[in-house]
């Protein structure tokens, strides 16, 4: 069976010089696309707001303070994004700022628990304390003493 | 001289099948340490109850990230966006984690606030 590749007898050879330079050519084309392909990917702009936005949610939620390195992370980040999108390197642009934003959620969450964990242990306490006032009452409500008065 | 070039060319379509094969079994068995770490931070998270029942939505945001991961580790082979993709897996899972944390710390909250009054 033929194929398109094979070279027969009564058939036109190619002249053979350009058989190297088509080569060539196609690695040309090829290469082209290939960087091209890789530098016209999009700015990621919308990636980019989105975790600038989840940055300040974070900051609202007390991150600052209550997870301050997971938010600092983030801002490096964030900043890295920014100045890959500046050169045109939309790529790496596109992953700091998806990292950003992934490191942002997690400060804002670890605020969160950590706001949560210290009103549960501030009700705990007051529960406590509340119930040994009331254990006290009783103690003192059924002593020998209590009861003379 | 015939013979010669045949058994040269039989002997350069061994070696390049032998190259092929090898390349394929190497694709197959090669493994990739971001995202074997991102497969067990999400196996983890998800076999822990406190994190299923309580941060089911972050953990779902975990397994399609990990899915994003596998399914570009399979297909393009490549390894930054898989790394990429790995840390972020690896990074929900810990928000999972810590989502459920807070949910448990919330429901005790509910529990304690009926004894106070």
């Amino acid at each position: 069976m033929g194929t398109i590749c094979d070279t027969k007898p009564g058939m036109i050879p190619r002249p053979k010089a350009l058989r190297p330079i088509s080569v060539i050519t196609c690695s040309i084309i090829l290469v082209a696309f290939q960087t091209t392909g890789c530098s016209t990917t999009k700015p990621p702009t919308e990636a980019l707001s989105r975790a600038e936005l989840t940055l300040r949610t974070a900051a609202e939620a007390r991150a600052d303070e209550l997870a301050p390195m997971d938010l600092q992370r983030a801002r490096e980040k964030l900043e890295g994004s920014k100045k890959a999108m500046a050169a045109g390197k939309y790529e790496e642009a596109r992953r700091l700022a998806e990292m950003a934003q992934v490191e942002a959620e997690l400060a804002e969450a670890k605020a969160d628990a950590e706001i949560t964990r210290r009103a549960a242990d501030g009700l705990r306490q007051a529960v406590d304390a509340l119930r040994q006032e009331m254990e006290r009452g009783l103690v003192r409500g059924t002593s020998p003493g209590a009861s003379k008065e | 001289m015939i013979s010669d070039s045949l058994f040269n060319r039989s002997n350069l379509s061994i070696t390049a099948l032998g190259l092929l094969a090898s390349f394929f079994l190497g694709c197959a068995t090669v493994r990739n340490p971001a995202l074997d770490r991102a497969r067990d931070a999400y196996e983890t998270a998800r076999r822990d109850p406190a994190v299923a029942g309580r941060a089911a939505v972050a953990l779902d945001k975990t397994r399609m990230t990990l899915e994003r991961a596998e399914r570009v580790w399979a297909t393009e082979k490549d390894v930054n966006e898989v790394e990429h993709l790995g840390y972020l897996a690896e990074k929900r899972a810990e928000i999972a984690r810590v989502t459920a944390r807070q949910r448990l710390a919330a429901d005790e909250i509910l529990e304690l606030r009926p004894q106070r009054e």
